[in-house]
């Protein structure tokens, strides 16, 4: 009976629990559904937030070069319609298209862009490593590099393709002919800086060599009289070496003026004793 | 984000006469101006495309017009005309210069370097010590190593105007790139220039 009483009280208690079991068991099931996509969604959204802030972050990144200005300048030629943008000027000359020789011309200047870019990766490469491996910088710089380095070289690529484009086979020396622009750019540049020197020290020299003959005139005038011998001797005391240079001087390229060579060295003479 | 995708539109305009282009942006100018140079050497190339030739062999013509230049200026420097000498160096100068930029610079750097060398020491013959300081130090400047000429050029005109220190810091640089050179002579001038402003510096006269 005891079964039965349990029974009953089960069925008793069942009675009552039935309409308790389904709630329990939907809200059993409920738990673990809440748990997971809890769980779950605070995973995607903190995965997806954290890679939106990476992405941020990496975008934030500052560009390793400036703005390519000649790629953009070529690219706006290839975008620029002349017939468009020149009607103002005059009615019956209008060009259908940007000439082609602009075009190349546009695009090796492009080309010696890239290459000055190149050149510059290549020689901050090596450094860059080592001072990351010292940790001297920050991956983010490292970051940059890496970035502005991926870019040249999709940009040269790119400059690859279009030059065959234009002309079979050019893609192969363009970067050829480019380097010797910046080659011969940069020869140009030191030419030009040292050359622009040459006003200055023209005009210095021309100021001394003025100080040193009226120097030199009036010592002559003060050693006319009183002290003609003294000084004279010195001079030959201390100027023994002078003397073989005045030799050396005279032999050398100094024939065409020669009174005023002389003099200029004698008033040297003079100034050092 | 991807910067190899986009680019930013430039205001140009072409003039359909001269196929010369301007812009409306004034920081552009020095780059339209270089654009339109180079557009204007495009425009003279006789290659088949008109595109520029591979650097190495250049263009021979004007390497005999540069050599017949300085020929001339080496005759006149012999004559002792060195007003006339120098005219030409420089003509000789100025052609070796405007080669097309796309010409090996190799070559424009050993034109260039003979030619100043050459210059200078028609200044120096002039007793014109500042033009030619400046002259041996550009030839110098194109080619470090095997100019021997150069290095002594300019210590010496720098020893004339009475720079002795410069004078000897220069000698020194140049025995320092030339010692191992094959021009013994040239080496030898050079170290007893150097001996030579050695000695007035220590002597403290200067």
């Amino acid at each position: 009976m005891d079964n039965g009483t349990n029974s009953t009280n089960g069925t008793f208690e069942g009675f009552q629990t039935p309409p308790a079991a389904p709630k329990s068991f939907w809200f059993g099931l409920l738990l673990p559904t809440l748990y997971l996509t809890i769980l779950i969604g605070s995973l995607y959204t903190f995965s997806s937030l954290y890679r939106k802030r990476l992405l941020q972050k990496a975008e934030k990144l500052e560009p390793w070069f400036p703005p390519h200005k000649q790629r953009d300048i070529y690219l706006s030629l290839l975008h620029l319609d002349p017939s468009e943008a020149s009607d103002s000027a005059d009615g019956e000359k209008k060009l259908s298209k940007v000439p082609d020789s602009i075009l190349k011309a546009a695009l090796l200047k492009r080309a010696v862009e890239d290459i000055q870019r190149i050149v510059q990766l290549r020689s901050s490469k090596q450094a860059l490593q080592t001072l990351l491996q010292r940790g001297s910088v920050g991956d983010e710089l490292w970051q940059r590099f890496l970035r502005a380095e991926k870019e040249t070289e999709e940009e040269v690529k790119d400059v690859v393709t279009e030059a065959n484009a234009f002309a079979p086979n050019w893609g192969q020396t363009i970067f050829q002919s480019a380097n010797e622009i910046n080659q011969n750019f940069i020869l140009k540049q030191r030419t030009a800086e040292i050359q622009a020197k040459l006003e200055s020290e023209k005009a210095w020299w021309e100021s001394k060599r003025a100080g040193i003959q009226s120097d030199f005139m009036k010592e002559l005038e003060e050693e006319d009289k009183p002290v003609g011998k003294p000084v004279e001797a010195g001079k030959k005391k201390s100027g023994s070496n002078d003397d073989d240079a005045v030799l050396v001087d005279a032999g050398g390229p100094a024939q065409a003026q020669g009174a005023n060579g002389v003099k200029k060295r004698k008033s040297k003479k003079g100034l050092g004793a | 984000m991807d910067a190899s995708e986009t680019f930013t539109l430039l205001p140009l305009t072409i003039d359909p006469a001269t196929k010369a282009l301007a812009s409306s942006d004034p920081s552009l100018a020095t780059d339209i101006d270089d654009l339109n140079k180079l557009h204007r050497a495009f425009l003279a190339l006789d290659t088949p495309n008109q595109v520029p030739p591979p650097p190495a062999p250049v263009n021979p013509k004007r390497s005999v017009q540069i050599n017949k230049l300085r020929e001339s200026g080496n005759a006149a420097y012999k004559k002792g005309a060195f007003p006339d000498a120098v005219k030409m160096y420089d003509f000789a100068i100025r052609m070796a210069a405007e080669r097309p930029m796309w010409e090996a610079s190799g070559l424009v750097r050993e034109e260039l370097a003979n030619l100043y060398n050459n210059r200078a020491q028609a200044w120096m013959a002039q007793s014109l010590w500042a033009e030619g300081a400046v002259d041996a130090e550009v030839s110098v400047e194109m080619k470090r190593v095997g100019n021997v000429k150069g290095w002594w050029r300019r210590g010496q005109c720098l020893k004339e105007m009475g720079r002795w220190e410069e004078a000897g810091e220069w000698v020194r640089g140049g025995l320092e790139f030339e010692r191992a050179g094959p021009d013994k002579a040239g080496v030898g001038e050079l170290e007893a220039l150097g001996r030579e402003v050695e000695k007035m510096l220590e002597s403290g006269e200067v």
